[in-house]
């Protein structure tokens, strides 16, 4: 399984609107970033070169791992998407 | 737009879809409010179905109506290192006959089965529509407004069974701002396409029977374990870490999820297979010691929401809590109609059922579980310790033997080391 290629096996209705909102100023100064490893989807990419953050919400599966794991606050908003994107589970 | 109802569920999962069907059997007016395009649409789980005696008493026929998978009739452990691992199994005819101990069941075909025997009993669904907060008036919980909407949806009590993260019961400041980490997992999980015949042959299984097996030592160290479910004709496999162990351990969900798919043995029971979807899911795993208030004025929380979830390492059960705990929800806001009274001094009477029903005396009496589970030793040393051990039993190559209490000792000293083994003994005894 490639993490890459989550649109492949898991489908998204996607909102143009992102329901999680980073202030990556935050996301600088943090000593851990464990949003980066811990995200299954593979949502938050740190920049070394660029001492960058970066969030996609496309491939989010709305799972609040983030949520729990940010221990520096750096949410502007939080939510889940508007009623009917977001992640759509077929089986699982 | 707004339109007045008896009383709002947020959340058609298990939880809120028993409270639906219990208030609507009553002959409440109520709405049942879910944010995916169908109830389940959103929802995933490791996991098993297990007997749900209170909605058995709602519904006599549950069991035969609901969109169910194989019944388990064996259950597995597997202490699992890189190269080796060791199985315990059983397997009972008890568990192969109604009433069954559990299913495999998939979450957007079960919740929205639910959610519709809600709405049969006269149930308002409510699909697509994201809650965004509470509604007040005169300082009372007065309904919820939707999310990018316009209008509201009124009613004099809500009840939150928006899982795991719930912000309906933060915003109402039932549940702290802040999770810990500590207190929360996740659940990561591959769903794997097979033959049903294939299935049945690799896993010695019959007619509907099922397979249910547990990994210790498949999260490369990070607390956490694996799992491998049997559907009809899929394998749900996966792995659950602990959030506060995850995200200092610097490694990937989907990166360990490969790992172990790929480890010898695992990936034998893999093979052939195809990935039909990737998911995954927060899981509140701290137990009794993280439940939030589960009463407000005008407000219960109910289910995962509630943080009602009792993973001891042995049973890993949330659905069937979740479910009772909105049915006990439902017949609380009853009550609380047949008083014209939805103050905490009514609606309190929810937590009091709670504390009386097996829900919480499972969750009190497995309080110490998570303290055992934060044994590090548990996803390293004692699988790699089980598996030496067995090898060094097994093995017939001219050297003399040792005799097994020596061999023992030997390998726990190497291992663990014996004060630390002595300690883990205890905590897991006082844990269970």
């Amino acid at each position: 399984m490639n993490i890459d290629e989550i649109f492949d096996f898991t489908s998204f209705t996607i909102d143009r609107e992102p329901h999680i909102v980073l202030d990556t100023t935050v996301c600088a100064g943090c000593d851990n970033r464990g949003c980066t490893n811990s995200c299954p989807a593979r949502c938050y990419t740190w920049s070394e070169e660029e001492q960058k953050m970066t969030f996609v919400h496309d491939g989010c599966l709305e799972c609040g791992t983030c949520y729990v794991v940010c221990h520096k606050s750096a949410f502007t908003r939080w939510r889940y998407p508007r009623g009917g994107y977001g992640v759509a589970y077929r089986m699982t | 737009m707004s339109k007045q109802y008896q009383a709002i569920i947020v959340g058609a999962g298990p939880a809120g879809s028993s409270a639906a069907l219990t208030m609507a059997l009553a002959g409440l007016d109520v709405a049942l409010i879910e944010r995916g395009a169908f109830p389940g649409e959103k929802n995933m789980f490791g996991g098993i179905l297990h007997r749900m005696t209170s909605i058995e008493e709602l519904m006599p026929d549950f069991w035969t109506k609901a969109p169910l998978e194989r019944h388990i009739a064996k259950k597995g452990t597997t202490f699992l290192t890189r190269e080796a691992s060791f199985n315990v199994q059983h397997e009972t005819v008890n568990f192969d006959r109604a009433p069954y101990n559990g299913y495999t069941v998939f979450r957007p075909r079960f919740d929205r089965w639910l959610a519709e025997e809600a709405v049969k009993a006269g149930a308002t669904l409510i699909t697509r529509s994201t809650v965004d907060d509470l509604i007040y008036k005169n300082d009372r919980i007065a309904g919820v407004s939707i999310l990018g909407r316009a209008g509201q949806i009124k009613a004099p009590v809500v009840i939150a069974a928006d899982g795991v993260l719930s912000f309906t019961a933060q915003k109402a400041g039932l549940r702290r701002p802040k999770f810990n980490a500590d207190q929360m997992a996740v659940g990561v999980k591959a769903l794997i396409d097979m033959p049903r015949e294939m299935i049945d042959d690799r896993f010695g299984l019959v007619r509907d029977q099922g397979f249910a097996n547990e990994f210790v030592g498949a999260t490369s160290g990070v607390r956490g374990g694996g799992f491998l479910y049997t559907n009809y004709d899929s394998l749900s496999i996966g792995l659950v870490f602990h959030l506060a162990s995850l995200r200092v351990s610097g490694k990937t969900p989907y990166d360990m999820l490969n790992e172990f798919m790929e480890q010898p043995q695992v990936a034998k029971l893999v093979r052939g297979g195809r990935l039909m979807e990737y998911s995954a899911h927060v899981i509140p795993e701290g137990g009794y010691n993280m439940i939030p208030e589960l009463a407000g004025n005008g407000i219960l929380v109910a289910g995962d929401a509630a943080a009602l979830c009792n993973a001891t390492g042995v049973n890993l059960e949330g659905i069937n809590l979740a479910s009772h705990s909105g049915i006990l929800a439902g017949k609380t806001v009853i009550e609380a109609h047949q008083r014209q009274d939805f103050s905490l001094k009514t609606l309190k009477r929810y937590k009091e059922r709670l504390d009386l029903s097996w829900v919480m005396k499972d969750l009190k009496g497995f309080r110490n579980a998570p303290r055992m589970l934060h044994i590090d030793r548990i996803y390293n040393e004692y699988p790699e310790l089980v598996c030496s051990m067995m090898e060094h039993i097994y093995r017939i190559d001219g050297t003399p033997k040792v005799s097994i209490p020596k061999l023992v000792l030997r390998e726990v000293k190497e291992k663990v080391g014996l004060k630390n083994a002595i300690s883990d003994a205890l905590t897991a005894w006082r844990a269970l």
